[in-house]
């Protein structure tokens, strides 16, 4: 397999986790098709809008589901059939759920027991590395949403996994927070332990990971690291609104710039469609100025990443 | 601050998790099965019958169809069908611990319990009903029930999208009422077979056996063994399941 897929974006030589043609179903929605890909030590972000199948995944990859067709294989193993690769990997699910009458260190206790991990101090240090420690003894259930997710985070780290998932780990977590889990999951995979990690923010994957898988539609849309991503970005068709004193005499003049591929007067202002939109940008001002019109608003339609995503799968 | 403590073996760490986790927020609630056991010790007194006979007659029936297998149920419920619900078990299903460690666990939490509930609510029924020789029959009718109850309540959580309704199909539909009609069904049924160890282990409490059905130490026997194959199926039931998430 890895010979084969060595150029291949959505492969990496060293893989231990390895997805060949995974396809998921539950009932007639199809949450994973025919994906194949692979994770290796490092940080790898799965991008996709809500309902890609990320989530999906990351639970075959840990085993919490089978799939349907194809397979699931963690450092050679299947995760559904043998309980042992529970040894080596985590994961961290993006549900709330948590059993809200334990304290935060009797979850990450009660992980640690049922992983066999010996060292009594493990549970206090995983606690440490989310700065859970003030708060070990409450209980769960009184706790935020970015609270849960970092005990989710310290029972994940307990049992010192080579394989770790985290499902949109920084959901709820404040800016401090955000910036002490990304330095934390960045550290652990520059210690080559294979973390996956989920999200629906570009900039936050950005920020998290060298490599990014794209999902959409449960496929694979993309992949390699965030420039290569950003660029599938920039070479997409898009649409910028321009609101001016004159946006008739504008969009004339604007039409016989190359970059502008239409432009169409709307309500809310002139919609102007272009490849190539930092050029755009560029131009619009030179181009007002000559005319003598003022511009009062200049702003992209869709730069928001579910737009990108329908762009991508096109 | 907490204090460092050594490693718990997996089956023990389970039974504490279940006793902390599944034991419902209002703690008040789990008087309710006293009070009401305590009410049909009261009731036990009504016929003009010996002490321990009425106790098996009107008490014993009473505990067994309404009081063991409620509590039973919302116990039995939190213990799996709760947690697979709200995606809680994850965190112990991603452990390389075995599905019937797992399951044995999670009953033998369940039993702990439905022990503190139970077993003080039925003996404390048949003091209450002026038949003190029968409190440890209750106990002992309430506790194997409860068992037998538990593990069949856990393989309908691992096996069931909405074990509750199911629950209580076993309890209403297939217990009361065909298990009334027919003693094969009653011969497995755990409100049952308690109500014939209690009618067997009492004294002078023969005729209120039920034909067809095994009554006293047999029918502990017979508990036991409908609990070994509620387990076993849950076991087999937690391979295959697909542990709920926000995202199905």
């Amino acid at each position: 397999m890895t010979d084969v897929h060595s150029t291949d974006p959505a492969f990496v030589d060293d893989a231990t986790v390895e997805v060949a043609d995974a396809s998921v179903w539950f009932g007639q929605k199809v949450a994973l098709s025919e994906l194949a890909c692979s994770f290796g030590p490092g940080v790898t972000g799965l991008l996709g809008p809500n309902g890609a199948g990320k989530s999906t995944l990351m639970r075959a990859v840990t085993g919490l589901i089978g799939v349907n067709s194809g397979s699931v294989r963690v450092e050679g193993r299947d995760p559904r059939r043998d309980r042992e690769v529970h040894r080596r990997i985590a994961l961290v699910p993006e549900d709330e759920a948590v059993p809200a009458q334990l304290t935060a260190m009797e979850l990450v206790r009660y992980v640690a027991d049922l992983h066999g991990v010996r060292d009594p101090g493990a549970a206090e240090r995983a606690l440490e590395l989310v700065d859970m420690m003030p708060a070990a003894d409450r209980r769960l259930r009184g706790f935020s949403k970015g609270m849960r997710q970092r005990a989710k985070v310290a029972a994940a780290l307990v049992t010192d996994p080579p394989v770790l998932v985290l499902d949109e780990p920084l959901n709820g977590a404040d800016p401090v927070q955000r910036v002490r889990l990304t330095e934390l999951f960045r550290r652990l995979g520059a210690e080559g332990r294979t973390v996956i990690v989920s999200s629906h923010v570009l900039s936050e994957v950005e920020r998290l990971a060298d490599r990014v898988l794209v999902l959409i539609h449960g496929r694979l849309a993309a992949a390699g690291n965030h420039r290569a991503i950003r660029d599938a970005m920039d070479d997409r068709p898009r649409h910028v609104l321009i609101r001016a004193d004159e946006p008739r005499r504008l969009g004339a003049a604007l039409l016989r710039i190359d970059t502008v591929a239409g432009v169409s007067l709307t309500d809310a202002g002139l919609v102007v469609t272009t490849d190539r939109a930092g050029d755009l940008a560029v131009a619009v001002a030179p181009v007002a100025r000559d005319l003598g019109v003022r511009l009062r608003e200049v702003r992209p339609l869709d730069d928001s990443l579910e737009s990108l995503f329908r762009e991508l799968v096109r | 601050m907490s204090t460092r403590r050594s490693a718990s073996p997996p089956l023990l760490a389970i039974v504490r998790y279940t006793v902390r986790a599944c034991v419902p927020a209002q703690r008040l609630l789990l008087l309710l099965p006293v009070a009401g056991a305590l009410l049909f010790g009261l009731l036990a007194r009504i016929p003009d019958d010996v002490a321990a006979v009425a106790f098996a007659r009107v008490g014993g029936t009473a505990i067994h169809t309404l009081v063991l297998p409620i509590t039973c149920l919302i116990v039995g419920d939190a213990l799996l069908g709760a947690e697979i619900r709200s995606g809680v078990f994850a965190f112990t299903w991603l452990s390389p611990v075995s599905y019937a460690t797992i399951v044995v666990g999670r009953w033998l939490g369940g039993c702990a319990i439905a022990a503190a509930i139970l077993v003080p609510a039925a003996a404390a029924s048949a003091i209450v009903a002026g038949a003190p020789s029968s409190a440890l029959a209750a106990a002992l009718a309430a506790m194997a029930g409860a068992g037998a109850y538990l593990a069949l309540f856990i393989a309908i959580g691992a096996g069931f999208k909405r074990p509750v309704v199911w629950s209580l199909v076993l309890v209403i539909i297939i217990e009361r009422l065909l298990g009334a009609a027919l003693a094969g069904i009653a011969q497995l049924s755990p409100g049952w077979l308690a109500q014939s160890v209690l009618v067997g282990l009492t004294a002078d409490g023969a005729g209120l056996a039920r034909k067809g059905v095994p009554a006293g130490w047999p029918a502990v026997g017979r508990l036991v063994l409908v609990a070994i194959v509620g387990l076993t199926i849950a076991a087999r039931r937690l391979r295959s399941l697909r542990p709920a998430s926000s995202a199905d």
